[in-house]
């Protein structure tokens, strides 16, 4: 692995060190993506695997976020955050209009490579820009160079409000 | 909070919105009140209530004053009444509230809270897919979330028993609550075709 991955363990590193933050999602306390090994530091007692229900993942971020956490919530494919748009749309994003409640929660989410293996059509989605054009409080970040990636955390950390990380699995070996 | 000032304000709300001077949907709660009182009982000043787009009976029984909660209404928010400083969240997206009372209940089990996330959800909605994740993940994790079903039979004009096929919500847990009634407002509005 390169740079890319090595900024985005420490990334990890960085918002582990808030004990506010918790690291929630599928493949988080079990391995089975590429976004696993980054979570390598994390405390144990802070990562929480979370059964296949991307709605409710969402939402479950927005409410520990209520009660004062800091959900760093991660998909490993935009195609499977598509399924929690009501939750992202019309809760996290919504929330800071309708209400007094800022619901801080990280969404951390990759764009697949191509390589070695072809994602296929219901896999390989970047959906970033739809998302921004649906949003009006949610902050998004597109993580083209490694040197964008612990400021872009650290801001979403200190940020009141929602932000979603959008990163590159093709540049983890860059 | 009595009954006869549940009902007072509701029927001050319809007047409010029958003479055109909210500019935004209104949804008013009928025949429910001696049970709402009842359940507001148990819900302790820093319990969390997570409720729908009906929610006018829940704030004024948490305690949000109603000259405040009016002022909310009288400003747009009746489907989304939210009091953070009254731990009440409100949503106005069919089962939007319950993944969000989920995460409230682990957030006070992690931190070894003694507050109930109380989660109130309609009989259509209790029939759906997010509630039964949500319902599954709370009773097996043992998180501290109580589910109150208010079973008006229907879902804007829909019969709910006869389009999902059923008797009625599914059984939930002993410490919840499945409640029937019946009410005099419709879904939305207070019973007036308003021309603003």
């Amino acid at each position: 692995m390169g740079r890319y991955y090595t900024e985005l363990t420490r990334a990890m590193d960085m918002l582990a060190a808030d004990p506010r933050t918790v690291f929630i999602g599928q493949a988080v306390g079990y391995p089975g993506t590429g976004i696993t090994n980054t979570l390598a530091n994390v405390p144990k007692d802070r990562l929480i695997e979370l059964p296949v229900a991307e709605d409710m993942q969402v939402g479950i971020s927005t409410g520990m976020a209520l009660a004062g956490l800091i959900p760093v919530s991660i998909f490993p494919r935009w195609n499977f955050l598509l399924l929690a748009a009501n939750q992202l749309v019309n809760h996290l994003d919504r929330l800071p209009i309708y209400s007094d409640y800022r619901p801080r929660v990280i969404i951390r989410v990759a764009v697949p490579s191509v390589s070695p293996l072809d994602p296929q059509a219901q896999h390989d989605g970047d959906f970033t820009d739809a998302f921004q054009l649906m949003c009006r409080t949610v902050q998004f970040f597109r993580l083209h160079e490694a040197g964008q990636i612990v400021p872009a955390y650290e801001y979403a950390l200190n940020h009141e409000g929602a932000s979603v990380l959008v990163e590159r699995v093709d540049l983890y070996d860059s | 909070m009595t009954s006869a000032d549940l009902i007072a304000f509701e029927e001050d709300i319809a007047a409010e919105f029958n003479a055109g001077r909210i500019r935004a949907p209104v949804h008013l709660y009928d025949g429910n009140e001696e049970i709402m009182i009842e359940i507001f009982k148990h819900v302790k000043p820093g319990d969390w209530v997570c409720c729908t787009w009906r929610s006018h009976y829940q704030c004024l029984l948490k305690g949000v004053p109603p000259e405040d909660l009016k002022a909310a209404i009288m400003d747009g928010r009746s489907i989304s009444l939210c009091f953070p400083e009254h731990r009440v969240f409100s949503s106005a997206i069919a089962g939007g509230n319950l993944p969000i009372a989920v995460g409230l209940g682990m957030a006070v089990k992690r931190a070894g809270g003694a507050e109930t996330v109380w989660a109130f959800v309609g009989d259509m909605m209790a029939h759906g897919g997010i509630f039964h994740e949500c319902f599954q993940y709370v009773t097996n994790w043992g998180l501290p979330v109580r589910f109150i079903c208010e079973d008006n039979r229907l879902s804007v004009c829909t019969d709910t028993r006869a389009v999902w096929n059923s008797n009625g919500p599914p059984a939930l847990r002993l410490n919840d609550l499945v409640y029937e009634y019946k009410s005099k407002w419709p879904h939305a509005g207070a019973g007036q075709r308003v021309q603003f």
